[in-house]
């Protein structure tokens, strides 16, 4: 099985995902998962595929470098590196944190996070409300190292966000099976 | 009385209601079991309905005591034929399942229900609930109605992985 990564970016308009994805059909890759959004006008995929009939990542971008001109995207194919980080084994919460905007509070908290032992799997933020007072909205997943508690990161970012004048509250992030 | 395999989401019968139990036989109070034991043998499972075991039939099984957010908690519960009467006020929050168990998601759910069904003696129950436990219960119930919780995500936002405990 030869499974890559595929990052596309570029300014937003209709018919990038048939074009790529209709790319990468016509040489049999099929799609696994996939994330795509919009930030700021600008169009921004990545996905991780399979393609058992191709050996070199640049064959990949060779088949899509007709979309790639025509819709000005910058694309980038990788071999996947399997990472086991997601299987660590230790719990998984999702972090929540909101204030007045102002530099500093995506860096500081994951820096947090970091020092915890814990890996950002997940991040979100949003800059909303009024020009004059734009608020920040920032919402983060992470996956706690073994042995690492949902209290222990809690506090620690409770200290960080006091500092920084935000609100932050941590929740478990797997819930029970049903 | 056996722990049984439970389906994936490629082997759900999707789509497709699960038939009444109707008289309970032997056969549904073996079911019943089952679900039960399926239930006790994974740590995370708090709840299972019969089409995930692959019988297509309408009973489920939860126990959602000692969960962090249930309020009204009626422990272990075999309910047969189960229909929602009544059903308030919403809550988005995440839920997982057994069927998917690498994604969770963001739905919205009534948190105060009410609902009728059968045990596993036979008699009617109306059963009055709130917060987690009505999450449950209307996760289960929608599994009786051929659905996941993959059909009510608010968008690809509301999905998110899980790590799967193997």
């Amino acid at each position: 099985m030869a499974r890559f990564s595929l990052h596309a970016v570029g300014v937003d308009r209709p018919g990038i995902v048939a074009a790529v994805t209709g790319a990468l059909a016509s040489i049999g890759a099929n799609l696994e998962d996939s994330r795509m959004t919009i930030l700021g006008g600008q169009f921004s995929i990545m996905l991780v595929l399979d393609a058992p009939s191709v050996a070199d990542a640049s064959l990949l971008e060779e088949a899509l470098a007709p979309a790639s001109t025509e819709l000005d995207l910058l694309i980038a194919v990788r071999p996947l590196v399997e990472s086991a980080h997601l299987d660590a084994g230790g719990e998984m919460a999702v972090v929540s944190v909101h204030g007045a905007d102002h530099p500093g509070i995506v860096s500081r908290m994951a820096g947090e996070v970091a020092a915890a032992g814990g890996n950002v799997v997940d991040l979100a933020t949003r800059v909303v409300g009024e020009p004059e007072m734009p608020g920040y909205v920032m919402v983060l997943t992470v996956a706690l190292a073994p042995g690492s508690t949902l209290e222990s990161l809690s506090e620690r970012l409770a200290q960080a966000a006091a500092e920084l004048q935000v609100h932050c509250a941590v929740a478990p992030g797997d819930g029970e099976l049903l | 009385m056996s722990v049984r395999r439970v389906l994936g989401l490629a082997e759900l019968d999707r789509g497709r209601p699960a038939l009444p139990v109707g008289e309970l036989s032997s056969d549904a109070r073996l079911l019943a079991q089952d679900l039960i034991d399926t239930m006790r043998a994974s740590p995370a499972c708090v709840g299972l309905a019969a089409p995930q075991i692959g019988v297509p039939l309408r009973a489920f099984v939860l126990d959602v005591s000692g969960h962090r957010k249930a309020r009204t908690v009626h422990g272990e519960l075999v309910l047969f034929d189960p229909e929602l009467l009544e059903a308030q006020e919403t809550e988005v929050a995440r839920e997982g399942c057994m069927s998917v168990p690498d994604l969770t998601g963001d739905v919205a759910r009534a948190t105060r229900i009410v609902l009728r069904g059968r045990d596993v003696a036979g008699a009617e129950k109306v059963i009055r609930t709130d917060a987690f436990e009505a999450r449950a219960v209307l996760h289960e119930l929608d599994h009786l109605d051929g659905l996941v919780f993959l059909d009510r995500l608010a968008g690809p936002g509301a999905l998110h992985a899980r790590r799967v405990y193997r």
